[in-house]
């Protein structure tokens, strides 16, 4: 049987105090084996997002533990969650979350700047994960040049720049007509295929779903199998 | 509409508090300068009234030849015209008053020249003349007693009066004679100086031997004989001149009191024709009071247009920032608008709203700036250069002000008015294309302007009177806009410079901070805020030390030397010593006057200048700023003499004695005239009456009354004493000093002109004895001729010097074409001097672009005694480096003179209340300058992070610190703040060198003499961008730190 990387255990989340207070996860408790995708689906509001940063260690939990990789990521502080996501953890944001500014190849290129990579070295990474991605003939193009199915491919070879244990991706496919998605989907697959990552995803697609080792449902906070 | 315009300034409050912030600024800017250019500069004219001398204010009435019976009338009808027209203000009258010559009998014949005197009446005698014995007369008793009447010093030294002496004074020299009166003299007076003695017939000397009045012959004048007015209107005398005086107390004046008596004065002469008739042969009133405060009202103008730039400049950096929030607000409300037009709002509604949310900010800030205008104006006029005018005021309110205030306040709104109306905007790709070329040729369009503002600022008459008009008013903030726009072009290539550097870089934080600097496009209207604020504070603290340095550089030049005290009247042995040991300065006499050259004698009213001083010491007593690396101790020795006079040295109280003879059969007398020297270089004639050249040893009056005297010349008019023998005669006179010995330098001898061969063969030397120094002087003079036809032995101590060399102004070499080594030719008095040019100066020290010619006193001198003249041309003191700072003060209290001061003129110059409106102005601008410049980088900053928020979540998704974040932040801002820094101080820089110099002007209005030159504190200028600097990364640091604090989840959520 594989090993576990991601361990969720008794986690709770409020937003606000008082009467007004909204409890964004109850009790979650899960496990994620090595090398699989899982998908994560709700309703909207049912927590998903929260749980995916309390994972990611961009939020902390009221509540529980968590562990990633062996790491136990409610303990560690600012520094080490940032650590943490420089070099196990990645995340793919459903609006991308590129940085205007900068190329295709840059933005791929900023974890590997992160981990300061020796500069010859990171080039060949970037043209690799391009490659990978069906971009190598982006590279040069900003964020606004390329269409909403390029963007998140990009910002899926930026995920892996840096080899993660772990890659979170929140709703990836949000933005994206169902053709695109579809791709996208398929490329993360790939990605759990070919580089062993394992992939917790959040999403609304049920061919997300079929793609998938796993589905946790989500309702109103707490997780279902 | 409104109410939606209500909930949203309710929710959006911090944003119009901003906006709000902003147009008070510049409408509070406004305003303080309406207060200075209007109530401050009226106030100033109020000052400079108040403050002026009696002599600048005073009105004189001048009546000629008065019949004695109507003059009592006369003088009455006279004074109620000037109070009359002087009225509001009280104002007080003299009367002075000098009847036609008399003959004088009983005055000694010398020469066979006849003796004339008069009478004098003036009302406030005691305060023009101190007693130096007896009393001051008083009206006479009754009809039959004899005048009481004052005589000057020299007066009663020359006929031998002493109070209580009767003098008979023969009939008037009149068509219709008085007849001859008597009076007693009561009392010996000592003329004050600058108590208007220059308005009497012998200018208060007392006596004047050559006399030239009305008579084709001189005559010896003698007077005046000083009796009570009354007296003189009651002895029927013919009156010559009478003059009065009224000086009015303008210590509460008003500017429109003041155009009033401006006015009354100029109508004044007709009255006083119409009130006095044809009891007066001619009638004039004259005053230089509208002088005066024409001058304070050019000063007025031309500080008013200055203040107007500035004005304008604060203006355009707060239309800057302005724009900046606006831009920012539209970003802002984007979504907001979006919704709006979505659900059918038009733009006319738009347009109607955007109306009036700027018509409430404008009328709010206006109610805002009224007051903050009013209470920074009256704190400014607390501070310097304001209160040390006289100028501090308390809060007040103004029409001008107001209109500024909401002027200002309304046409800021307007362009937040416009940026909302704006909003519309066609696709991005067009939208980028059409703004650029916008751009550009608003760019063009603004250097255009500028280079026509700079032209028309560089175009101004360099004379008095020039008027400001809009252009030049709106030139300095046009090139600075000009500059600051085309900087702002040359940051983005640097920025890109850096980004291609960094992408070297192996780490993420300098990278993203330069990428982000380089690349995102930034609010122009943030980067031409930071670049114009910087330029306009850097200009503002370059023009305050180019307007003060030039202040001081005119002061310099226009005083000449560190201090001046103009005599009053002739100098006397022993002045120098007493001007040293008040000041502890270096001491010499000065000539400062117009001259003729040739038979130049310049345009009306601005002769050629003659300056002269002791040029070996130059370097300590010239001042004033020269050209290149010369210096005035150079200029100096290249005109001073090579050795200095020896002569021989006179013990103080030294009996001198004279005795001679002459060959032929007609007696010969020579009336001996002495040249003495003080250790100041002072020389004073000493003049012995005529005596017969008979083998007899005759005593000279008292030459040597101090230490320290040298005798360097010695004149002998030579005279036949008797009948004219048409022959000649040898002549040998020696004059003995006793108690002294003969210096090792030789003494030369000559006949002086006109006419020098009627002397020839003209010898002195001096000699030894046990009874002192012997100068023997040799001559054969020809007897023919004119009686006093011109026979003058001159034995000098020194040789004749030739031409005398000169520096002249770079003005007077172009008006007469001359260069170094021209031969010129100069008359001092009546004595023609040969002049060599040995230098070309910008401008002489005391003669401010004046055609003037510098020389060395004792070398004119030597010149002038060489041709007979032993008259010493001087006017005045100048005393370099004087040791005591209250020298000024106590060279006042000898009583020689008029004491003016570098310092004194420096002051007035900076700090008269007309001209001190400017650097008020500009103490103004930079920190008005810097809070824009620092409201403007917050506003952008803040907009920035938090447009950016979700992006600097995202990097924290990526396993970026916080202080990574920060670093990135701060690095991409002070990326982007730097360049605009510096370029904005390169900009401050080319206007301080290319426009600061064109918009100072003199007192005057003119262009400043020296010319101005351009100053850049490099240390105020590095305080003002350091703290510009600090406090705009303070600002930056804070909003980066708060943003890299709230980077987490929750951002995220919200942008997913």
């Amino acid at each position: 049987m594989t090993a576990d990387l991601v361990s969720v255990r008794g986690v709770h989340r409020r937003f606000g105090s008082g009467p007004a207070s909204v409890h964004a996860l109850r009790d979650v408790s899960f496990d994620v084996a090595a090398g699989t995708m899982v998908a994560l689906v709700g309703r909207s509001g049912s927590g998903k997002t929260t749980l995916l940063n309390v994972v990611g260690g961009l939020d902390r939990p009221d509540e529980g533990t968590v562990v990633v990789d062996g790491t136990e990521v409610t303990a560690l502080d600012d520094d080490g969650l940032s650590d943490l996501r420089r070099s196990r953890v990645a995340y793919v944001f459903q609006t991308f979350g590129l940085i205007p500014v900068m190329t295709a190849a840059e933005n791929v290129g900023v974890p590997l700047r992160l981990a300061r990579v020796p500069t010859v070295e990171r080039e060949r990474r970037v043209e690799l994960l391009l490659d990978l991605v069906g971009l190598a003939d982006h590279a040069a193009q900003r964020p606004d040049e390329l269409s909403g199915g390029q963007q998140q491919r990009v910002a899926v070879a930026r995920a892996l720049a840096a080899s993660p244990r772990l890659l979170i991706a929140d709703e990836p496919t949000g933005q994206l007509d169902a053709e695109t998605g579809l791709s996208v989907m398929a490329l993360l697959r790939g990605v759990v295929e070919s580089e062993g990552v394992t992939v917790l995803v959040s999403t609304h697609d049920p061919v997300m779903m079929e793609l998938a080792d796993r589905v946790l449902r989500m309702h109103d906070g707490q997780v279902s199998c | 509409m409104l109410r939606l315009l209500a909930r949203r300034a309710r929710a959006q409050w911090p944003l119009l508090a901003a906006l709000l912030a902003v147009v008070t600024i510049g409408a509070t800017l406004l305003g303080t300068c309406a207060l200075l250019v209007t109530r401050t500069a009226g106030r100033a004219i109020e000052v400079v009234a108040a403050r002026a001398a009696p002599d600048d204010v005073k009105v004189t009435a001048y009546n000629v030849t008065v019949r004695g019976a109507d003059a009592a009338s006369v003088a009455a009808d006279s004074r109620d015209v000037l109070t009359s027209a002087l009225a509001p203000f009280p104002a007080t009258t003299a009367t002075r008053v000098s009847s036609v010559n008399r003959s004088l009998p009983s005055a000694p014949r010398v020469d066979g020249l006849p003796a004339e005197t008069y009478l004098s009446g003036l009302d406030d005698l005691p305060a023009r003349a101190t007693l130096a014995a007896g009393r001051w007369p008083r009206a006479a008793t009754g009809r039959a007693a004899a005048l009481e009447a004052a005589v000057l010093e020299p007066t009663a030294r020359l006929l031998g009066l002493a109070p209580g002496d009767r003098v008979r004074l023969g009939a008037e020299l009149s068509v219709d004679p008085a007849p001859p009166l008597d009076v007693t003299v009561v009392g010996v007076a000592r003329p004050l100086p600058g108590a208007g003695w220059d308005r009497d017939p012998l200018a208060g000397a007392g006596y004047d031997l050559h006399f030239e009045g009305q008579n084709p012959q001189p005559v010896h004048a003698y007077g005046p004989f000083l009796v009570d007015l009354a007296d003189l209107f009651g002895s029927g005398s013919l009156v010559g001149r009478l003059e009065v005086t009224a000086r009015p107390d303008l210590s509460r004046a008003t500017r429109r009191d003041l155009d009033t008596v401006t006015g009354n004065i100029s109508g004044a002469d007709r009255r006083l024709a119409g009130a006095l008739g044809d009891r007066v042969r001619i009638e004039r009133v004259e005053s230089p009071l509208p002088d005066t405060i024409g001058r304070a009202r050019e000063q007025q103008r031309v500080t008013a247009a200055a203040v107007l730039a500035l004005a304008v400049l604060g203006c355009l950096l707060t239309a800057t920032a302005l724009a900046l929030a606006g831009r920012l607000t539209a970003g802002l409300r984007t979504g907001e608008h979006a919704l709006l037009s979505a659900l059918g709002v038009g733009p006319g509604q738009f347009a109607a709203a955007a109306t009036v949310e700027g018509g409430a900010l404008a009328l709010l800030a206006a109610a805002l700036a009224v007051p903050a205008s009013s209470a920074l104006h009256a704190g400014l006029t607390h501070l310097a250069p304001l209160s040390g005018a006289g100028l501090a005021t308390g809060p007040g309110v103004g029409a001008a002000q107001v209109l500024a205030v909401a002027a200002g306040a309304f046409g800021l709104a307007a362009v937040l008015v416009v940026l909302a109306v704006r909003r519309a905007a066609p696709p991005a790709d067009r939208r980028h294309r059409r703004d650029l070329l916008a751009r550009s040729g608003a760019d063009l369009l603004l250097v255009a302007f500028a280079a026509a503002g700079w032209w028309q600022l560089a175009a101004q008459p360099t004379g008095s009177g020039a008027r400001a008009d809009a252009v030049r008013v709106v030139a300095p903030a046009l090139v600075l806009a000009a500059g600051a726009a085309l900087a702002l072009r040359v940051a983005p290539p640097a920025l890109r410079a850096a980004d291609r550097l960094a992408r070297r870089a192996r780490g993420l934080a300098f990278p993203l901070a330069a990428t982000e600097a380089a690349r995102r496009s930034h609010a122009m209207a943030a980067g031409l805020l930071v670049g114009l604020a910087c330029a306009a504070g850097t200009f503002g603290i370059g023009l305050d030390a180019t307007w003060d340095r030039s202040q001081r550089d005119q002061a310099d030049l226009s005083v000449g030397t560190d201090l001046a005290l103009t005599l009053a009247a002739a100098p006397r042995t022993g002045d120098g010593a007493a001007v040293g040991a008040a000041t502890g300065g270096t001491v010499s006499p000065a000539a400062d006057r117009g001259i003729a050259v040739g038979q130049w004698i310049g345009s009306a009213g601005d002769p050629p200048r003659l300056v002269a001083v002791d040029t070996a010491r130059a370097g300590s007593l010239l001042r004033g700023r020269l050209d290149g690396d010369r210096g005035w101790a150079g200029v100096g020795a290249a005109l001073a003499p090579p050795t200095p006079a020896g002569g021989l040295a006179v013990p103080a109280g030294a009996v001198l004695t004279i005795s001679g003879t002459a060959t032929g059969a007609a007696p010969v007398a020579v009336t001996p005239r002495l040249l003495m020297q003080d250790a100041t270089g002072l020389r004073t004639a000493c003049d012995g009456e005529p005596l017969p050249l008979d083998g007899t040893t005759h005593r000279l009056p008292d030459c040597a009354p101090v230490d320290g005297l040298r005798l360097v010349a010695v004149a002998l008019p030579i005279l036949p004493a008797g009948p004219v023998d048409p022959g000649s005669s040898a002549v040998a006179v020696t004059l003995t000093v006793p108690g002294t010995a003969p210096g090792p330098a030789p003494w030369t001898a000559t006949s002086a002109p006109p006419a020098p061969e009627r002397l020839v063969a003209p010898a002195a030397a001096a000699t030894g004895t046990p009874a002192g120094a012997e100068l023997r002087m040799t001559a054969t003079a020809s007897l023919g001729g004119p009686e006093n036809a011109a026979r003058t032995l001159v034995a000098t101590a020194f040789p004749d010097p030739g031409p005398v060399p000169v520096a002249i102004s770079g003005r007077f070499a172009r008006e007469l074409n001359v260069h170094k080594g021209a031969p010129l030719s100069v008359a001092i008095g009546t004595t023609p001097v040969a002049l060599n040019v040995a230098e070309v100066l910008p401008s002489v020290p005391s003669a401010p672009g004046a055609a003037a010619i510098l020389a060395d006193l004792d070398t004119l001198s030597r010149a002038l005694v060489a041709a007979g003249n032993l008259d010493f041309p001087m006017d005045a003191w100048w005393v370099g480096d004087p040791a005591y700072p209250d020298a000024a003060a106590r060279a006042t209290g000898l009583h020689l003179g008029t004491v003016t001061t570098r310092a004194e003129e420096a002051a007035r110059l900076a700090g008269s209340p007309p001209r001190a409106g400017l650097p008020a102005a500009l103490r103004l601008l930079v920190p008005a300058a810097a809070l824009l410049l620092l409201a403007g980088v917050v506003l952008h900053v803040t907009f920035d992070l938090r447009a950016r928020a979700v992006e600097v979540a995202r990097l924290r998704g990526l396993g970026m610190y916080r202080r990574e974040i920060r670093a990135v932040l701060l690095g991409q801002h002070a990326g982007v703040l730097l360049p605009l820094v510096v370029a904005g101080a390169a900009v401050g820089a080319l206007a301080t060198y290319a426009v600061a110099p064109l918009m100072v002007r003199s007192d005057t209005g003119a262009v400043p003499v020296p010319a101005v030159l351009p100053v850049w504190p490099w240390a105020a200028e590095a305080v003002l961008l350091a703290l510009l600097l600090a406090g705009a990364l303070l600002a930056v640091a804070a909003a980066v730190v708060a943003q890299a604090r709230r980077a987490d989840a929750a951002h995220l959520r919200v942008a997913s």
